[in-house]
């Protein structure tokens, strides 16, 4: 089996934001995410461990998170950035402003967000074992 | 020549000029940066989000200026959105500094830090006083003066005895849902919390809530964080334009002050312009230092050449907590809402007087905070969209006196050297969870942070007043001791620091300095 081509910094911005957002992201934010890699992250722009996760479409936000609690992840920053780009654009408004709920659905929404973030660990954690990600 | 050189166009600068203005001739070198263009933004923020399709340049930047933050936690989010660079632009260049254990932020803005000011104002008591050799008595009529020029929104409630009389108060500014709930649970408890040695109150704000000196009233459009020179919110530089346009002072921007040296009848004051490079010299029979008690301080030991002496150097320690009220969690954002201090908070503890303002709103980015819960993306995200009403920031101060180890010093290099060698200890937090707890917010020690020392903003006492002063220290009458012409009118003549915001009481008594200087004898 041959290795799937490294995928560029523009396959990212796809992968997380489609991941993220449930859609994929419009041109200009996939050209700000390049100019934001470099302008933040340099040479280090090109990150192995991101790439391995778009290249073999492992769940990003499961990986992000047991890297994060390991400590400083290059992953996390280049998430960061793309949330950064993807907040400012009121397309995305849903995600980061709540239009009002009540309580107990609050409620059970946040229990049941924890408990995936539950999830979310043991499978990064797997990932990140199974895939020697760090 | 002038009068007065005043090196400096922050609170204490203008406060200065201003007093000595009409009467005096005065020049007030600065280096000033402004503002870029501000757009013309209708409605609030939150309308604004909903409605413009994409925010990019306004909120994160053509530099991606709110990125600093991916490398280098800023002391303040509001200090980093592109409208809001300005204020801290070339200061590393103008006055590098090394730090240990501290992180200090410099202005070169024209009305410099006050730019992002959270322009809460309140009067030092004379317990708060203490130390100093300037009583209340002296100082109230410059408070009166200045809390009539910016214009003080408030109420005098249980804080009243803390923050004393105002002759003018306009109505406090509204409350959030969170802080009005905070605010009707310490009504409902407030015996039991008296006893435990809590107060609660309305903030006073240097935010207009009634038209005031041709500045319009407050909109709550919550554009703190990214916007600059909302004209309801006093700044420095609007006083400093005034002054201008008046032509009641010179203004020369773009001079960054080098040196200074006194002559028997003058002081002349070397600057190098901040563009071109060139050195120029300015004389004045006085000069007036409102460069910030840290970069005046380092005028001082420049025009000293004096690279051995350490300056003792004053910030109010903090702590954060953030306060959460479960009722509302889920709700739908406040169509207008601001990200002003809401309310203080007032703690008696082992003879200490502590302070505490409470913020409410969602005022920065949710991408600022994301990735600081330890939950997964998605599961922080939800947290945060839910619980944007329903969380509150409680940010104290402890005060600070003058202790061996926190200094700075300027190296033969020319950097400022900065430390931080004794860790305050910062007590009372077991109190204050409790008395969070019973005004009916959830608060948690586990949510407990120490931000680092400099994260107060509040930098004074680098050249203290004294009534007896040495070497680097002022006179009652703020004169730098073995000087006649030289005066120090910001933060750095504080002895010490209560746990109160400082910048009303630097700018009475920039004011009463300046007032006092006796021109006819000198
Ligand atoms: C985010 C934030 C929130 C704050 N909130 C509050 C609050 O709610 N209440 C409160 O009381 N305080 C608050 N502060 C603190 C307040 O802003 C400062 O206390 C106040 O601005 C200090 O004023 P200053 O004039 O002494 O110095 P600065 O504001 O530092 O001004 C210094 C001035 O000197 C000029 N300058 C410096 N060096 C030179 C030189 N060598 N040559 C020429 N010009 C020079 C600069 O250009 C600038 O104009 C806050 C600060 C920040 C950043």
């Amino acid at each position: 089996m041959t290795e799937p081509p490294a995928p560029t910094l523009a396959a990212e911005a796809e992968a997380f934001h489609l991941a993220f957002f449930h859609h994929p992201p419009p041109a200009e934010v996939v050209e700000r995410y390049i100019a934001a890699n470099l302008h933040c992250l340099g040479e280090s722009a090109l990150d192995p461990t991101s790439s391995a996760v778009v290249r073999r479409h492992l769940d990003p936000e499961a990986v992000e998170l047991v890297l994060r609690l390991r400590g400083p992840s290059r992953l996390t920053q280049k998430i960061q950035i793309l949330f950064y780009l993807a907040e400012v654009r009121s397309e995305n408004y849903g995600f980061f402003a709540s239009q009002g709920e009540s309580l107990p659905a609050a409620l059970l929404a946040l229990i049941a967000s924890v408990l995936r973030s539950a999830w979310k660990f043991l499978k990064g954690h797997y990932l990140v074992r199974r895939y020697r990600l760090v | 020549m002038f009068d007065a050189i005043v090196v400096g166009s922050g609170a204490a600068g203008v406060a200065a000029a201003r007093a000595l203005s009409g009467t005096r001739s005065i020049l007030v070198l600065d280096v000033g940066h402004r503002p870029p263009p501000l757009p013309d933004t209708e409605g609030t923020l939150n309308e604004l989000r909903q409605h413009s399709p994409d925010l990019f340049h306004f909120l994160i930047g053509e530099r991606f200026e709110s990125l600093h933050n991916l490398h280098n936690p800023p002391v303040s989010l509001k200090l980093k959105a592109p409208l809001m660079t300005y204020i801290l632009r070339d200061a590393a260049t103008l006055s590098p500094h090394r730090a240990t254990a501290f992180q200090a932020v410099m202005s070169f803005a024209a009305g410099g830090l006050a730019n992002a000011w959270g322009a809460g104002v309140y009067r030092f008591t004379p317990s708060d006083l203490t130390d100093f050799p300037v009583t209340r008595a002296q100082l109230d009529p410059f408070y009166d003066d200045v809390g009539a020029h910016i214009g003080i929104s408030g109420e005098d409630d249980d804080l009243f005895p803390l923050f004393g009389h105002e002759p003018v108060l306009q109505p406090p500014v509204q409350l959030s849902r969170f802080a009005a709930d905070l605010l009707r649970g310490y009504r409902r408890r407030k015996p039991g919390l008296a006893a435990q040695g809590i107060s609660l109150g309305r903030t006073r704000l240097a935010v207009l809530t009634r038209p005031h000196n041709n500045r319009p009233v407050y909109r709550y459009g919550n554009y703190e964080f990214f916007r600059p020179y909302d004209r309801a919110i006093y700044n420095p530089a609007f006083t400093l334009d005034e002054l201008i346009a008046a032509n009641r002072i010179v203004y020369e921007p773009r001079h960054l002050a080098a040196s200074y040296r006194e002559h028997s009848d003058h002081v002349e004051v070397i600057s190098r312009h901040t563009e071109t490079g060139e050195i120029q010299r300015f004389q004045g029979r006085t000069l007036i230092l409102a460069a910030g008690a840290i970069n005046s301080a380092k005028l001082v030991l420049q025009s000293n050449r004096d690279h051995d002496t350490r300056l003792p150097l004053l910030d109010n320690p903090m702590a954060c907590l953030p306060l959460f009220r479960l009722n509302r969690i889920g709700q739908a954002l406040e169509p207008s809402d601001s990200s002003l201090g809401q309310l203080n908070l007032i703690c008696r503890h082992d003879g200490l007087v502590l302070q505490g303002s409470i913020y409410g709103g969602p005022g920065p980015l949710r991408s600022d905070l994301i990735f600081q819960l330890p939950f997964a993306i998605g599961a922080n995200l939800s947290l945060l969209r839910r619980l944007a009403v329903a969380t509150g920031l409680l940010m104290m101060f402890y005060p600070c006196d003058p202790v061996a180890g926190n200094d700075l010093r300027l190296a033969p290099d020319g950097v400022l050297e900065i430390r931080c060698g004794t860790k305050p200890l910062l007590p009372a937090r077991d109190v204050l969870l409790k008395a969070m707890r019973s005004m009916g917010c959830v608060a948690s020690a586990a949510m407990w942070q120490y931000p680092a020392m400099g994260a107060g903003i509040h930098y004074a006492g680098t050249l203290p007043m004294r009534t007896q002063p040495g070497r680097y220290q002022l006179d009652p009458a703020g004169r730098l001791s073995g000087t006649r012409r030289i005066f120090v009118a910001d933060g750095a003549a504080f002895p010490r620091l209560p746990a109160k915001n400082l910048t009303y009481t630097i700018m009475a008594n920039a004011a009463r300095i300046a007032s006092s200087i006796p021109f006819e004898a000198l």
